[in-house]
């Protein structure tokens, strides 16, 4: 028998046994991106998310203009590691410091910004009312405003680029293990240029040490999404909900799978239906409920034009209350369901951060 | 009768037939071509897109020693079809002349619930798990010459040691809610 090659591959009986009883070692280590390559023996418990609560709808009338901003534009999704000594107070400080970096960088001709002579402007302000314990930082929006220097006073500013950072309803337990002087605040969502974002990501960088990625939005993820949303056309009509995929074939085709809100809604009820009473409802969603859903859709596809979407590759969901891409873009246009959809990317960027 | 049975035909000496199941019906290319330039033990290699495989080529078939499903972790269809596969296997395999064989794991688009779909799998028929670098030839090369190995003991050409035997080693292992707070508590 060969000796040199080694047949054992199974990660179980591996010698090395990492025994490590921080919480956080063993939060990640579960399934996140990262340890797809670290099968660390079976020492922590699996945390896939099998079931998640049914939507909340929070009224419109409680939202305040802030909140309301986050739903204007297409927002590009990165996580973020945990910041050290970011303070709520002192975002005044912040705002000058990153005005005054972005200016030095542009005069150093690192900004892509080219024949833009105006001063720039940078507010740091708080978005109230999104966090939902009491561990959770409050969402923190910023802004770029650019001013020309011949405006008058009253001209209303360009916005050149905006993000924010938020948690909703990350997993209390990971947060009450971070050391004091961090604030948790994985996701980071930005909308402009991308050489504004990279200067804005390189001085959280320097002065929070903190790290970025892009987070990208799998497609277990994206049907998660659909089914929430799709739940959601009881109280708030979703128009429509439609679906992209892409299929590995010669050329590489695109699928658009778009179906009237009424016959989603009835396919949905219909798995959900079996195991529930109106009295035992408790409002939570399972994954297997979710599989069969899109089982189904996928099934009824097959039927009629005998493609097989399973081969291909989710990377697009849109319904009237937003739309999700693969690659980590998202949309929110309905303020209705905001917290729900939040809570979901919080916990992507969550898994995917390599702490 | 469409299941596939391991010992219904005599053996060939000092031969081996590996039968490859892959959807795609890309990988397995490449590994037969590998696999087929193996000198210790004459290596046949047929290849199938799923089972059951179809009845006209039984007479000329030899028997198999050993399946292997290569599933692309990036395509749920391949984990599907392997499952519709496992039906037409009879029961004989499972012991020890089955494997598991995923490309792309490493993908960084993976959803993770399939990963751990395919570890439930393969550790409830007690089957081995192998990981596979299907783009470079290196990976190809590296891949057949692990499933050379467990090919010439399932074929009983290695003395000494069993298909069974051999599978109580490699088969993959899932441990259950209990038994990990289990080892957790131990460390304390």
């Amino acid at each position: 028998m060969d000796p040199k090659t080694s047949v054992a591959r199974s990660p179980f009986s591996s010698v090395v046994q990492r025994r490590s009883k921080s919480y956080r070692q063993s939060y990640r280590s579960y399934v996140g991106t990262m340890s797809h390559l670290a099968y660390t023996p079976g020492f922590t418990k699996r945390r896939l998310t099998t079931c998640r609560l049914a939507p909340k709808r929070c009224s419109t009338a409680e939202m305040n203009p802030e909140q309301r901003a986050l739903l204007v534009r297409e927002w590009q999704l990165s996580y973020v590691t945990p910041l050290y000594r970011f303070q709520h107070g002192h975002l005044k400080t912040y705002s000058r410091q990153l005005a005054a970096f972005l200016v030095s960088e542009r005069q150093r001709g690192v900004a892509a910004e080219v024949g833009l002579e105006s001063t720039l402007r940078v507010t740091f302000t708080l978005v109230a009312g999104m966090a939902q314990t009491e561990e959770e930082a409050d969402t923190v929006f910023i802004k770029i405003h650019s001013k020309t220097p011949l405006a008058l006073p009253d001209d209303p500013q360009k916005v050149l680029w905006s993000g924010w950072l938020t948690c909703v309803g990350g997993d209390p337990d990971y947060l009450r293990t971070l050391p004091e002087d961090f604030v948790c605040l994985p996701l980071f969502c930005s909308g402009g240029t991308e050489g504004l974002t990279a200067l804005v990501k390189a001085w959280f960088q320097r002065t929070f040490d903190c790290c970025f990625g892009l987070l990208e939005i799998n497609s277990v993820n994206l049907q998660w999404l659909a089914a929430l949303w799709t739940d959601c056309h009881a109280r708030t009509s979703i128009k429509q909900l439609k679906l992209v995929w892409s299929l590995p074939a010669e050329p590489p085709m695109e699928v658009i799978y778009a179906m009237h809100a009424q016959d989603a809604s009835e396919l949905w009820r219909s798995v959900r239906q079996p195991g529930l009473r109106e009295e035992e409802d408790d409002g939570s969603v399972g994954l297997e409920e979710v599989a069969c859903f899109f089982k189904g859709l996928k099934s009824h596809f097959y039927r009629h034009f005998r493609v097989e979407l399973p081969a291909g590759r989710l990377t697009q969901v849109s319904t009237a209350l937003g739309s999700a891409k693969h690659g980590g873009r998202i949309k929110i246009s309905n303020s209705s369901y905001m917290i729900t959809t939040l809570t979901l990317l919080t916990e992507c960027a969550l898994l995917k951060m390599p702490i | 009768m469409s299941v596939l049975r391991p010992l219904s035909k005599l053996p060939d000496i000092n031969a081996a037939s590996v039968l490859l199941v892959e959807n795609e019906e890309d990988f397995q290319q490449k590994l037969a071509g590998v696999m087929v330039k193996e000198k210790s033990v004459m290596v046949k290699v047929r290849l199938a897109k799923s089972l059951p495989l179809p009845a006209k080529n039984e007479p000329n078939r030899p028997r198999i020693d050993l399946v292997v499903f290569l599933i692309n972790l990036m395509s749920e269809l391949s984990l599907q079809s392997a499952e519709a596969s496992l039906k037409h296997l009879g029961q004989g395999y499972f012991l020890g002349k089955v494997c598991f064989m995923v490309t792309n794991a490493r993908h960084a688009a993976l959803p993770a619930e399939r990963m751990v779909a395919v570890r439930k799998l393969a550790s409830g028929l007690r089957c081995p798990l192998l990981y596979a670098e299907d783009q470079t030839p290196d990976g190809v090369t590296n891949a057949a010459e692990r499933l050379l190995v467990i090919l010439r003991v399932a074929a009983g050409c290695v003395p000494m040691t069993t298909a069974l035997f051999l599978s109580n080693l490699t088969s993959c292992i899932v441990p259950t809610e209990e038994e990990e707070q289990q080892n957790l508590d131990f460390d304390a």
